[in-house]
C-alpha cells in the first residue's frame, strides 16, 4: 500500500483534492493552519456564492462535512507543516505540534491573503468607517445583520463599489487582475438592491471582467434586472464632509471631474499571494513565481506540477482563482498525485 | 480625443470677479478664462426613470456606452454633436444642464433604426431619442418652432377631416406664424396655378376650399384618433409626474 497524500490548507482546493483521493482509496493528511476547515469562504464569512448563489455555510460546509467525516482522511487543523524532505513517493513531513508524517506526495492548497485596504490610504478605509471591503459586505449578508453603514447603523441610499483595490495597480506593486472582484461585486450589488430597493449602488470600473458566463447571469442581470449603475473611473480619493463620504475622481466618459456624495463605500480587495508563502516556499523546496504566487512547473503538460517533483499545487495559491476553479484543481492535482503512486508501484514491480 | 479646454468656456459659464485680489495681485473682471468648477456634485437618479417611463425609452438602464449606436448613425456621419450614446449617459446620471445645451438637435433622428440594429444590449437607441424629445417637449424646455406650429395644424386638420386642403394648411400657418399671406413665391405660385390648372381641377379646388369635405365615414376614425392621441398625451405626462388637463397638454 502506498504512502498517505499530504494535502496543504483546507479551502475549496484542499478539501476537493482530499475527497478526490480518499474516493480513490487513497489516505489522506490535511493539514489545515486554522482552527476548522473551509479556507476562505467559511473563514471570511462569504455569503452566496458566485455563480450557484448558493450559501458558502451550505456549499463548503458540505464539502467540509464529507471530508472530516471520511474516514481515509486524517484532519490536522491549528497547525503547520514545519519540514518537508525526501523524494517522491518517500517525504517526511513534521507539523509544528510535532506530529512526523510519511507520505508519498504533497499537494499545495495555501490559498491567497485578501488585500489589505489600508495599503490604498486614500480611498478612506481605515479612516471612515462606512468605507468597507466585499468581505465585510459578504459578512453583512451571511450573519443576517444586514446592510449597514457601520458608523450609526443607518441603511444606505447610496452606496459606491469600487473596483480594482489592491489589483492591477503598480504603485503598489500588485500588477495583476484578481479575476473574482467584478462578478462577486456584481453579485454584491444585486443582493444589496435585494435587500434595499430604495439604494442606488454605484460601481467604478476600469474594465468589467466577469469572463465567460458571468457577463449574463451577473454583469447584465446586475444592469437589466436591479439597475446597477457603472460608471467609468477610477476613484482618486474618498473623503467626507462630515455628513457622507465623497467620492471624487473622473467620469472618463464625459471627461468632468465628480465628487459625489455616497453614505458606504465599497473595496472590491483582490487576491494577494499568501502571505505564508515565503515560508511554504522555504519549507517544501518550491519556487515562487515573480508577485509571489507558487510557480507552475509547467502551464501545459505537467498539469498541477510545482518546480519540485512530487509537490503538486491547486487553487489560488497558484495566482487568482474562482472557488469552482480551485475546486476543478484540487481533482487535478489528486489525479496527479495517484498517477505519480502509480508510476512507484510500476517501476518497483520492473 | 484630447480635451479642448478651449471647448469647455462656454458664455454661461464665465465668471466674472468685481473685487478679487490673488496673492496681492487684482484679477477683478473679465477674464474670458475664468469658468465656473465642471465638477458634478450629486447624480439624480429621476431623470433615468422619467425617460424610462416614456414610449421607447424603456430599456435605457441597459446602456453600456460602447458607442454602437453614435458609430450606426445617420444623423451622427452629417453633424457630429448628434451623439445619442452621449445623451443616454447624461440621463443616466441625471445631467439634465448638459443634455438641454443640445435640446435643439436631438429631435432631428431620422428613425432610420441602424442603430437598434446596432445595439448589442437591446437599448433601442431610436426609441429612447423619440422619448427624450417627447421629455424636452412635455418637461417645457422646447419652445414652439414654425416647424411644430405647422405640423399640429397639419394633423388637426387631418384628424377633423382626414383630408388635407392645402390652401387652409398655408392660411392657418401664416396666420398661426404671424406672417403675411402675401409671400411673393406664393402669389407667383398662384398665379401660374390659375394660368395654367385645368379648369374641372380648380372646380374640384375651390369646393374644398369652401366646403371642407370629409372622408366618407370618418367620424368613427376621427373618434378613435383622438381618443388614442388623448390616452397617449395624458399617459406620457402622468409618467413625468404632470397635471393631465383635458386636451393632454
Amino acid at each position: 500500500m502506498s504512502k498517505p497524500v499530504l494535502v496543504v490548507g483546507g479551502g475549496p482546493a484542499g478539501l476537493s483534492a482530499a475527497h478526490a483521493l480518499a474516493s480513490a482509496g487513497r489516505e489522506v493528511v490535511l493539514v489545515e493552519k486554522a482552527d476548522r476547515l473551509g479556507g476562505a469562504p467559511i473563514l471570511s464569512g462569504y455569503a452566496r456564492l458566485v455563480p450557484s448563489h448558493e450559501w458558502a455555510r451550505d456549499a463548503i460546509g458540505g464539502m467540509v462535512d464529507r471530508v472530516a467525516t471520511n474516514p481515509l482522511v486524517k484532519v490536522h487543523t491549528n497547525t503547520t507543516v514545519a519540514t518537508f524532505e525526501g523524494d517522491p513517493g518517500a517525504f517526511r513531513a513534521t507539523l509544528k505540534d510535532g506530529t512526523s508524517l510519511d507520505v508519498g506526495s504533497a499537494i499545495l492548497c495555501t490559498g491567497f491573503t485578501h488585500f489589505d485596504s489600508l495599503n490604498k490610504p486614500e480611498w478612506g478605509f481605515g479612516t471612515y468607517e462606512d468605507v468597507v471591503t466585499t468581505t465585510q459586505v459578504e459578512q453583512m449578508l451571511s450573519t443576517g445583520s444586514g446592510i449597514k453603514c457601520p458608523s450609526d447603523g443607518r441603511a444606505p441610499d447610496r452606496v459606491a463599489i469600487l473596483l480594482c483595490v489592491g489589483s492591477r495597480d503598480r504603485q503598489i506593486g500588485r500588477e495583476w487582475c484578481s479575476k473574482v472582484c467584478c462578478t462577486v461585486s456584481a453579485n454584491l450589488a444585486m443582493e444589496i438592491r435585494q435587500a434595499l430597493p430604495n439604494c442606488n449602488v454605484y460601481i467604478y470600473y476600469m474594465d468589467i471582467r466577469t469572463f465567460g458566463l458571468y457577463e449574463g447571469e451577473f454583469y447584465w442581470a446586475s444592469q437589466e434586472e436591479y439597475k446597477v449603475r457603472y460608471i467609468k473611473a477610477r476613484i482618486a480619493e474618498v473623503t467626507s464632509d462630515g455628513k457622507r463620504l465623497i467620492v471624487k475622481g473622473e467620469d472618463t466618459l464625459v471627461k468632468r471631474p465628480i465628487t459625489i456624495p455616497f453614505d458606504m463605500v465599497v473595496h472590491a480587495i483582490g487576491m494577494d499571494p499568501n502571505v505564508d508563502n515565503m515560508t511554504l516556499s522555504a519549507v517544501f523546496g518550491v519556487k515562487l513565481q515573480k508577485y509571489g504566487y507558487i510557480d507552475r512547473a509547467s502551464t501545459y503538460s505537467q498539469m498541477s506540477g510545482s518546480s519540485r517533483p512530487g509537490v503538486f499545487v491547486a487553487g489560488a495559491a497558484l495566482g487568482p482563482e474562482t472557488i469552482d476553479d480551485s475546486i476543478a484543481q484540487g481533482q487535478s492535482a489528486a489525479m496527479a498525485a495517484l498517477a505519480q503512486a502509480s508510476l512507484e508501484i510500476r517501476e518497483a514491480a520492473e | 480625443m484630447p480635451i479642448h479646454e478651449k471647448s469647455l468656456i462656454r458664455p454661461e459659464n464665465l465668471i466674472e470677479h468685481k473685487d478679487l485680489f490673488i496673492d496681492g495681485i487684482d484679477v477683478s473682471g473679465h477674464w474670458s478664462t475664468f469658468i465656473n468648477s465642471r465638477a458634478l456634485t450629486d447624480y439624480d437618479e429621476s431623470m433615468q426613470e422619467e425617460i424610462a417611463a416614456l414610449p421607447g425609452g424603456e430599456n435605457i438602464h441597459r446602456c453600456w456606452q460602447c458607442g454602437s449606436c453614435t458609430n450606426a448613425c445617420t444623423v451622427n456621419a452629417l453633424n457630429p454633436d448628434f451623439n445619442p450614446r452621449y445623451w443616454i449617459y447624461l440621463i443616466r446620471n441625471g445631467m439634465k444642464q448638459e443634455l438641454l445645451l443640445d435640446k435643439d438637435i436631438v429631435w432631428q433622428c431620422v428613425s432610420c433604426n441602424k442603430c437598434t440594429y446596432a445595439c448589442p444590449r437591446d437599448v433601442n437607441p431610436e426609441g429612447v431619442m423619440k422619448a427624450t424629445a417627447h421629455w424636452l417637449e412635455l418637461k417645457g424646455h422646447t419652445e414652439k418652432k414654425p416647424s411644430m406650429i405647422f405640423d399640429e395644424g397639419f394633423s388637426q386638420q387631418i384628424i377633423e377631416t382626414g383630408k388635407i386642403e392645402d390652401g387652409l394648411v398655408i392660411r392657418q400657418f401664416f396666420a398661426r406664424t404671424g406672417q403675411k399671406l402675401a409671400q411673393n413665391w406664393l402669389v407667383a405660385m398662384a398665379i401660374g396655378l390659375a394660368k395654367r390648372l385645368p379648369v374641372a381641377m380648380g372646380i374640384k379646388m375651390g369646393f374644398a376650399a369652401v366646403f371642407h369635405p370629409r372622408t366618407r365615414g370618418w367620424s368613427r376614425a376621427r373618434a378613435a384618433i383622438k381618443d388614442y392621441v388623448h390616452e397617449r398625451e395624458a399617459a406620457n405626462r402622468k409618467a413625468l409626474g404632470l397635471p393631465t388637463g383635458e386636451d393632454g397638454r
